[in-house]
């Protein structure tokens, strides 16, 4: 107030009003801070408590009420290192994820490309079935896949979580990609196919350049689904192909295995992706928001 | 380089309007022809079938003396300049222009020295490792118009290229444009609906309307003798002044009524145009460019009017005047033009309304009485109900 008064001086009264409005702008963005504070609280205190608990004492993990201030510990990483069999679980949720990321952009992004090309009218909708194909509750899924994997021997490997992820995985990739083409100008490609390029090569060196954020915001969408999947890895994966997600929820109470070691083990389980989340970040939000037109 | 022919060739899009509609055009090779006609007539549909990129559903179309109706875009060799320039975001521009060599698998050496020499002879050198991003409007157009001409292609295919530069750009371009064709020597097809752009680039213009073709010819040959209305009022700017009149014979003498004034017409034009015989005692369409008009004095008058407003050009005036004599009362049956430009032609509706050019001095006022002067050697005539113009007795020639 006092600076206000020292500034206003020798100034025409009008400034006063245009300095409450600064003044009323100021508190809007303050406001708008402390909600986006609160609803990352929300969202994010119940992973940072997980994560915490992995450098607590057992004895303060239960304590109520919480313990805020604990001396953190180590002990529950080495346990993690003595129970799992840390490089093989991540090598599997490595090779399930990349494994279905790229056999989906192999067969989404082309076809999303077709759709958005194609010269008939059912297009849009053929799109949108491919969306709806990803909304099938997965449970549903589960059962005959199972049986199906079990008849042609690939039961417990790798190959069949990364079939049933594929399958979902790229049918969002061809809604996706579809809206990306269709968003992309379609006279880049005619103007490649004057210069002189088959349909194929007008695809791979002018048509997929002009939507590498869609492909990578699809890639982000399926490392993330099957990064997560812990349905389908549960049930068709053995010992020895089970991925972290699997170890993580299914190993509690097995062996001597503590609240505080599935903390440090879940940092193991979310840290990748976030890491990952924070590199691409970008592609993400266009991706989301690419969808919507 | 190559001729191109469409024999009898038709468009026909999903909702059943021909968008092309039997078009007959021969195009030598070598040729510069302007396709020019308003929004919709189908001129881009008549190009992108060369092009290839439009499937044809009826008729055949020749490039090089070789049927190409189902030739893939690839196999014809046709350099395309698209409206929206469609330069590959992702490349530079040296790699824009030798897109086309790379593809046919030119050796490096070969794409590097020819895009060289054609940013040359646009003056893009400075820009060659650009994004065309980076670019301005104007400097992509030229990119585009590398792209096309490192190929030498059998033909250049263009789209409205200059629509979206400033007016100084388009005027400097079209002459750059001009002078590139002519060089090389490459039959070219360019599309516009700029009549200042049919009337100064092209060797041959033709005027569509509606998907149809109304006609070819040579600038000069279409301004001068339009087979119709439509063709005298899309050529021209500002656009033709069209009445309507009625015919009196007597005698030998045939002389033209435009209520109110009467103007005999000379032997000549009455020689030149036997069909105007039948059209004795009955009304027609009478059209004569602005140039054709003087502002005059009471005595030896052509006709009278009020002047509606003047527009100061700069180097000199433009006046709507209207006049005595009546507006052409069904434009739309007759002319097909846009909704301004039907306005335009017709005024209010009561009186037909008049341009005329005068000299920056004159001191005309709006709301003034003005004497007008027509030029009889310069009249076009044309059937009120059909448009076409009258000249010898068959149907327009
Ligand atoms: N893909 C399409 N599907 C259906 N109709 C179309 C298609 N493309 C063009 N048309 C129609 O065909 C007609 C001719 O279109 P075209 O694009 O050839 O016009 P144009 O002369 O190039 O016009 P402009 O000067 O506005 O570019 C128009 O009536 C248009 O609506
Ligand atoms: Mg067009």
């Amino acid at each position: 107030m006092a600076r206000a008064i020292v500034r206003g001086g020798g100034v025409p009264s009008g400034s006063a009003g245009k300095q409450g409005m600064r003044r009323a702008e100021a508190r809007s963005i303050l406001y708008r801070r402390v909600a986006v504070i609160v609803i990352l609280a929300v969202f994010l205190l119940p992973l940072l408590w997980l994560l915490s608990t992995a450098y607590k004492p057992t004895r303060d993990i239960f304590a109520t009420p919480p313990t805020l201030l604990f001396s953190p510990t180590w002990s529950n990483f080495t346990s993690v290192f003595r129970y799992f069999d840390l490089p093989e679980l991540l090598w599997s949720s490595i090779v399930i994820s990349l494994g279905s990321t790229v056999l989906s952009l192999l067969l989404g992004v082309p076809a999303g490309y077709a759709l958005a090309r194609a010269k008939f009218r059912g297009a849009v909708g053929v799109a949108y079935f491919f969306l709806a194909i990803r909304t099938v509750p997965p449970v549903a899924t589960l059962i005959p896949f199972y049986i199906l994997m079990r008849d042609i021997g690939l039961l417990g490997t790798w190959w069949a979580v990364i079939l049933i992820n594929t399958s979902l995985n790229c049918a969002f990739v061809v809604w996706m990609m579809y809206a990306y083409f269709r968003s992309s100008p379609i006279s880049i490609e005619e103007a490649a196919l004057t210069d002189g390029c088959n349909d194929w090569r007008t695809f791979l060196t002018v048509a997929l350049p002009a939507v590498v954020p869609g492909i990578i915001a699809s890639a982000i969408f399926c490392v993330m689904f099957s990064w997560n999947d812990f349905l389908f890895a549960m049930f068709l994966t053995r010992a020895e192909t089970k991925p972290i997600s699997v170890a993580l929820l299914s190993a509690y109470g097995t062996k001597d295995i503590s609240w505080g070691t599935l903390g440090a083990l879940a940092h193991f389980s979310t840290l990748p992706i976030i890491l990952m989340m924070l590199f691409l970040n970008r592609y993400f939000v266009q991706g989301l928001t690419k969808g919507v037109n | 380089m190559a001729k191109i022919r469409f024999e009898d060739v038709s468009k026909i899009y999903a909702d059943g309007v021909p968008a092309v509609d039997r078009l007959d055009l021969d195009v030598e090779d070598g040729q510069f022809l302007v396709l020019v006609g308003p929004s919709g007539c189908g001129k881009t549909t008549a190009l992108r079938m060369i092009a290839g990129l439009e499937d044809i559903s009826s008729g055949r179309l020749m490039i090089g003396g070789e049927v190409a109706n189902d030739l893939a875009p690839r196999a014809r060799n046709v350099a395309m300049i698209f409206q929206s320039y469609a330069l590959y975001p992702h490349l530079t521009v040296a790699e824009n222009m030798g897109f086309a060599l790379r593809v046919r698998g030119q050796p490096r050496a070969e794409i590097e020295s020819r895009v060289k020499r054609a940013a040359e002879l646009l003056e893009l050198q400075p820009y060659l490792g650009r994004k065309p991003a980076q670019l301005s409007g104007g400097q992509r157009q030229r990119v585009a118009m590398g792209r096309a001409i490192v190929r030498q292609p059998a033909a250049f295919l263009m789209d409205e290229p200059l629509s979206n530069l400033d007016a100084r750009l388009r005027g400097q371009t079209r002459a750059e444009i001009t002078r590139l064709q002519r060089d090389s020597g490459v039959t070219t097809v360019y599309v516009t609906h700029d009549q200042v752009e049919a009337m100064t680039m092209g060797d041959r213009v033709a005027v569509m309307n509606h998907g149809r073709l109304q006609q070819v010819g040579a600038p000069r040959e279409l301004y001068d003798r339009p087979v119709n209305l439509f063709v005298a009022t899309f050529l021209g700017s500002p656009p033709i002044n069209a009445v309507e009149g009625r015919l009196r014979a007597e005698g030998k003498a045939v002389s033209l009524d435009l209520g109110g004034s009467v103007i005999s017409l000379p032997a000549e034009t009455v020689r030149q145009r036997p069909a105007l015989a039948r059209y004795h005692d009955r009304t027609l369409v009478i059209g004569f460019r602005p140039e054709a008009l003087a502002l005059g004095s009471a005595e030896g008058r052509s006709l009278r009017g009020t002047v509606a407003y003047r527009e100061d050009l700069g180097s000199h005036l433009l006046f709507h005047i209207d006049s005595e004599a009546a507006p052409v009362r069904d434009p739309s049956a007759v002319v097909a033009l846009g909704e301004g430009e039907e306005k335009a032609l017709s005024g209010d509706g009561k009186a037909g309304r008049l341009r005329l050019n005068a000299p920056a001095g004159v001191a005309l006022r709006p709301g003034e009485q003005v004497f007008v002067t027509v030029d009889p050697a310069q009249l076009h005539f044309f059937d009120p109900a059909t448009g076409d113009a009258l000249y010898a007795d068959s149907t327009a020639n």
